[in-house]
């Protein structure tokens, strides 16, 4: 039996992978869209759910669940984009209640298709490691494809074309008069960025116990990444979600998964009120 | 400054009035309850509308008071033995200073950061209200987590008629403070606030102070609220705290037309009633409350009222009484072109 220490640490390092691949899409809609996504823990709650399913059916693999979780949040994020977020953007009142409208809906809704119960997935039997530490495979699993797919995020962002997203979120404006379709790309970067949510939530989902509103603590994990680390770079938002998710195993070990949750909530509240202009962003905006 | 108030007393009058009657003719004991308890989500629904509609302050935390009152309602008469009304009286004061104390943290803030403050708020004090447990006064057994704590009420069960009663008067007398207040010069200057913070600022207003002022009335009659459905109830739960019961507070406010008072406390009893008497699972009622509100959001950004409001404009009904008949819908539906 290894140190609970070094499993706790391990454990965290493949959590903190697949939560940066959530505070990443966070920070994409932040900088794009430039709106607080409150329904981002629902589209993490339903790539679980997707795996859970997928599981059920005797198709245990992250790898198989993660993509089509990812495809159907991208379409439920499409819609969402498409038909409500854009058209109220400017609405101070709509957006923050009208996000958290379709995170309750989703809890609501898998309540109603799965039950309150928690879940759980089997994958298998983990590999023992050096000095008992126990390797889990879908630990590894996650952490190298969301560092894969962070990659993949950094180097289109800073290539040709990730161009007209830099460009939108820099000056809307500018695009739009370069010819730029600003609404499509807005709805297309909210998809994506929730299909980066469903697929961090279906690569976590044997981590723990699948339930209604697991979503909610990497919501807010998600939301101190984007006010600490900003949305400029995805190395500080990785390195910073690791820290998190280790963080959150230590009080999950240690003390109670409750825990960590209310030490993510203390983090938002104590954050605010340090840095009251919140994301850069958005403080620059009048509403 | 005449959009406090949308369909004037008379309609007002006639539905206190068939309110008062319901009861007489001998309905369920179920629909009975179903009103009572409606009455006082109305009353709470109208003061997340102090806060969140008259001043703006967008709160997604407002169950934080409402259940702090009624979880000091139970303490205090079942683990203290005080007597219920200095309870509830000392219940209402601890939700006012809850609210300045919310007021105070989320002040500074602007935009959609005062709704992530109060949700994380919120959710905190449910999280501590499910792990905590209290012991009984004789130690034989614990209360606290979801199952929540009794209050030691002076009767044994609430008849039915009173209880209907006593919370459509406390409807009627908190809606009618809540009107007068966002009528008077405070109230003006909150929606001065609310509109646009910069301007009051630069008119010599004290934002922060007038913020901690909305914060603290709205959630004074929101621990009224939370006392008296603690009462009716007679017990505090963790859902007092919820998520859910903050977010339906802004579906009512949303849906009745934010900022007028008689909107959410009319909408709260219609969708309440509605929901509740179809005796629908809880998770597919909260399910249909945010459909309601997605809906409400992006058709009719001024809600029953502002949408009444405008379509009476068009259809030129209401000739030349109040000229200003417009602004509501726009102060209502903000980002109208």
């Amino acid at each position: 039996m290894a140190s609970p220490l070094s499993q706790v640490l391990l454990d965290g390092l493949f959590a903190g992978g697949a939560y940066a691949l959530m505070a990443a899409g966070m920070a994409l809609i932040l900088g794009v869209v430039k709106v607080i996504n409150l329904s981002h823990g629902a589209f993490f709650t339903l790539g679980a759910y997707v795996a859970y399913a997928l599981a059920a059916r005797g198709i245990g693999s992250p790898i198989a669940a993660a993509p089509l979780a990812a495809v159907i949040a991208f379409a439920f994020g499409i819609f969402l984009g498409k038909s409500f977020v854009n058209p109220v953007r400017s609405h101070p009142f709509a957006l923050p209640v009208g996000t958290l409208a379709c995170a309750l809906l989703f809890e609501q809704a898998a309540q109603l298709l799965w039950g309150p119960h928690p879940l759980s997935i089997e994958t298998g039997a983990p590999w023992i490691g050096p000095g008992g530490l126990v390797v889990r495979r879908w630990g590894v699993v996650a952490f190298l494809s969301s560092a894969a797919l962070l990659g993949g995020l950094k180097w289109v962002l800073s290539s040709r074309p990730g161009l007209p997203l830099r460009l939108i979120a820099e000056d809307e404006e500018i695009a739009g008069s370069l010819g730029m379709d600003v609404e499509a790309i807005r709805y297309l970067t909210f998809g994506g960025a929730c299909a980066m949510a469903a697929a961090a939530g279906a690569l976590l989902s044997p981590s723990g116990a699948v339930t209604p509103t697991m979503g909610r603590a990497p919501l807010l994990l998600s939301l101190v990444v984007v006010i600490v680390a900003g949305m400029d770079s995805v190395e500080a938002i990785f390195l910073l979600s690791i820290g998190l998710g280790i963080f959150g195993n230590a009080c999950a070990w240690f003390l109670s998964p409750q825990w960590s949750y209310v030490a993510l909530l203390a983090a938002v509240c104590l954050l605010l009120s340090v840095r009251p202009a919140g994301i850069v962003v958005l403080a620059g905006r009048r509403d | 400054m005449n959009n406090a108030a949308p369909f004037r007393g008379g309609w007002l009058a006639a539905g206190i009035g068939l309110l008062l009657l319901f009861p007489l003719s001998s309905p369920d004991a179920f629909f009975l309850d179903v009103f009572t308890t409606g009455f006082l989500l109305a009353a709470f629904a109208a003061s997340w509308d102090v806060v969140g509609g008259l001043s703006g302050q967008i709160t997604l935390g407002h169950a934080l008071p409402f259940g702090a009152a009624a979880y000091a309602c139970a303490v205090l008469t079942t683990l203290a033995g005080w007597p219920l009304p200095l309870a509830v009286a000392a219940a209402v004061l601890l939700a006012v200073a809850v609210g300045a104390g919310i007021g105070a943290l989320s002040a500074p803030l602007a935009g959609p950061f005062v709704a992530l403050l109060t949700l994380a708020l919120g959710e905190i004090a449910h999280e501590v209200a499910v792990g905590h447990t209290f012991f009984s006064g004789t130690g034989g057994y614990a209360w606290g987590g979801e199952g929540g704590i009794p209050v030691a009420l002076p009767w044994r069960d609430a008849p039915p008629f009173p209880s209907y009663y006593a919370a459509l008067g406390f409807l009627c007398l908190a809606s009618f403070g809540m009107l007068r207040f966002s009528r008077s010069g405070m109230g003006l200057i909150l929606r001065a606030v609310a509109g646009s913070p910069v301007t009051a600022q630069a008119s010599g207003i004290p934002i922060a102070r007038f913020k901690r002022l909305a914060f603290a009335v709205g959630s004074g009659f929101a621990g009224a609220a939370g006392a008296g459905f603690v009462v009716h109830v007679g017990r505090a739960t963790a859902a007092d705290l919820s998520l859910e019961l903050s977010f339906q507070a802004a579906t009512f406010a949303a849906v009745g037309g934010r900022g007028t008072i008689v909107g959410p406390v009319v909408a709260a009893l219609v969708l309440h009633v509605l929901f509740q008497g179809l005796s629908l699972h809880p998770s597919a009622r909260v399910l249909l409350y945010a459909l309601t509100l997605l809906v409400a959001l992006r058709f009719f950004p001024g809600g029953v009222v502002g949408t009444a409001r405008y379509l009476a404009s068009r259809l030129g009904r209401r000739e030349g009484a109040r000229p200003p008949r417009r602004r509501g819908r726009n102060r209502n539906g903000e980002g109208t072109p």
